[in-house]
């Protein structure tokens, strides 16, 4: 390490420099790089190697349940994906899926997040209380959302309810897409309301104080001075977790199984069920592909953000 | 705070200390109630009391008398403990490359290796089931740990080069001119300031890997590497238990209440974690 920090910012090669000059800067360049190679390779490796076999497997018509059928199909997989009307429900459900739990936690982190950004007794336990589901095993989470709070028999929901006249209610199975977002939001609100939070905390008061003075009440001060303030770390939020719900998998599995039928199929369980369950390794190789040039699409939007905040810090 | 404040009366207060107990219960409560249901005995499992009616430990004792809890806690803790290891070294490297040297192409690198962060682990799991088949790496430990390391390091990366850009850097050099060697600079200097943050790091990348379930249920079929989510959503279908409510219960609170008495513990750390790879990073 000692050796690389004797000159900290190289400077930018000018057009006179000879070319054992533009060598040396390149040589620096490269040791250091060093530090960060074993962890991109190392990740190159175990993510492109698996994807290039999947792009292999998506050309190619296979179905482990009849042995040797392996046969180059060229693009028909593709054309079936597209033609499949399981997979556009299933691409649909999962913009359903995604788009609400990541707006309702988001609403509720904001709630939340004001609610904490005021000093009372106890706020670190209360802080600790509420990030708890956002750290609890998405499986276990899952199956209390399952087996405590909607089923019939045991749970919690109708027993709350039941005063009210609702009687032994399946939430599941009649409200399923409602009862996978109710847990997910559970899940992410957490994740939200930090967010937010460390976007209040690092508000100056004096602006607050200034909109005071100017005569602003309480709302107009949230509404014009607050709420633009918090916009980059609102849309940090939802983007960081939008690409994590996009792919939840566990929560649908422990809670639906994508049922009834596939009114709670999302792409990532669709895929598993292509593959695992249906053992057509090559149509679920091309929903795969798929499934990553479209999150390669929404990655990139996301990217772009978090590097705008990334520059603006290094400025 | 200021947005919300004013002056503070007394019925303001209680409103405001009412709506606080509200949202404790909201994220509490699954929590709490699934605790009770696992010391409630079969009889009074479905009586809707929140306190059990008669207390049992049988739920506990079962789950942790068979070997299918037990084995697949030892395989949780020891693969979430190996691959937050490597991938928290791996990422150290990296992040201190982020946040302290310059070189041409970094934001390339860094872009890289967050796109592979939001690269759908879906789309992997059917060919890394037949790599590791052909490999021998199905159903061990290692075929759990690589996926686990690598889908880890863009986390433990920018929590870390977050992190490493606060560190003063300057005093690094202050400590070799006072005479000490870059590695003692490095140990007694450098070392103790990255040390939270490492820290931090591991505890995030620890509950990551063992909260994962995907890999977990592609890339196991026996007791051999199945880990307890897994081995949890087995307690549901045909296994040994009859009545599953109650040992689910158990074994859920189980694996959840380590995590919870370690995020109180750990609550400061774990936050400024959470937020400063968003926020600051």
């Amino acid at each position: 390490m000692s050796t690389v920090q004797t000159a900290e910012r190289p400077t930018p090669a000018p057009a006179s420099m000879t070319p054992e000059m533009k060598k040396a800067v390149r040589r620096t360049g490269w040791v250091r790089r060093a530090p960060l190679m074993p962890a991109l390779i190392f990740a190159i490796l175990v993510t492109q190697l698996p994807f290039l076999l999947t792009i292999f497997y998506s050309l190619q018509s296979w179905n482990l349940v009849r042995p040797g059928s392996s046969e180059f199909v060229g693009l028909a997989n593709y054309v079936n994906v597209f033609a499949d009307s399981t997979f556009r429900g299933a691409a649909l459900r999962t913009i359903l899926i995604t788009g609400g739990c990541v707006l309702i936690a988001m609403l509720f982190g904001v709630l939340l997040a004001i609610l904490l950004d005021r000093p009372f007794r106890g706020r670190g336990v209360v802080r600790t209380l509420l990030i708890t589901p956002f750290l609890v095993m998405p499986v276990a989470g899952a199956l209390l959302w399952k087996t405590t709070i909607f089923d019939p028999l045991f749970g919690l929901l109708n027993f709350v309810l039941s005063p009210f006249g609702v009687d032994s209610v399946a939430w599941v199975s009649q409200y399923p897409m409602a009862a996978v977002i109710t847990a997910l939001v559970w899940q992410w609100t957490p994740f939200m309301m930090l967010l937010v939070l460390a976007g209040l905390q690092s508000q100056g008061k004096d602006v607050l104080e200034a909109s005071a003075t100017d005569g602003a009440n309480r709302w107009q001060t949230f509404r014009w001075v607050t709420l633009p303030h918090l916009r980059r770390y609102i849309e940090l939020g939802l983007l960081l977790g939008s690409i994590y719900v996009v792919n939840t998998f566990d929560t649908i599995y422990m809670m639906t199984q994508g049922g009834p039928g596939t009114s709670t199929t999302n792409l990532p369980f669709y895929l598993y069920q292509r593959a695992f369950l249906g053992f057509d390794v090559g149509q679920a190789a091309a929903l795969g592909v798929v499934t990553v040039i479209g999150t390669i699409i929404v990655a990139t939007v996301a990217m772009r953000l978090i590097f705008r905040s990334f520059s603006r810090e290094d400025s | 705070m200021a947005a919300f404040g004013g002056t503070d009366t007394r019925a303001r207060k209680l409103r405001w200390s009412l709506l606080n107990t509200l949202v404790v219960v909201y994220a509490l409560v699954p929590v709490l109630w699934i605790m009770s249901l696992s010391f409630k005995t079969p009889a009074t499992l479905n009586d809707g009391n929140f306190i059990p009616r008669e207390w049992t430990l049988e739920n506990y004792r079962s789950i942790l008398s068979t070997t299918e809890f037990l084995r697949a806690l030892l395989n949780s803790i020891g693969i979430a403990l190996i691959a937050t290891a490597i991938a928290v070294v791996l990422g150290t490297m990296a992040a201190y490359a982020i946040a302290r040297l310059q070189f041409p192409g970094k934001r390339l690198l860094v872009g890289v290796s967050l796109l592979i962060a939001m690269f759908p682990q879906i789309s992997l799991v059917s060919p890394l089931f037949e790599i590791e088949r052909t490999l021998g790496l199905f159903d061990t430990w290692p075929g759990l740990i690589l996926p686990y390391i690598t889908f880890s390091l863009p986390l433990a990366i920018y929590t870390l080069s977050a992190f490493f850009r606060e560190i003063p850097w300057e005093l690094e050099k202050a400590a070799k001119m006072d005479g000490a060697t870059p590695g003692q600079a490095f140990l007694k200097v450098i070392a103790p300031l990255a040390a939270p943050g490492v820290f931090t790091t591991a505890i995030l990348v620890f509950i990551f890997c063992w909260n994962d379930f995907l890999f977990a249920l592609t890339l196991t079929s026996t007791e051999r590497s199945r880990t307890v989510p897994v081995a949890l959503s087995f307690f549901t279908g045909d296994s040994q238990f009859q009545d599953p409510t109650g040992s689910i219960s158990a074994a859920a609170v189980v694996i959840t209440v380590p995590i919870i008495v370690a995020v109180l513990f750990f609550q400061r750390r774990i936050v400024a974690g959470l937020t400063s790879g968003a926020v600051k990073g």
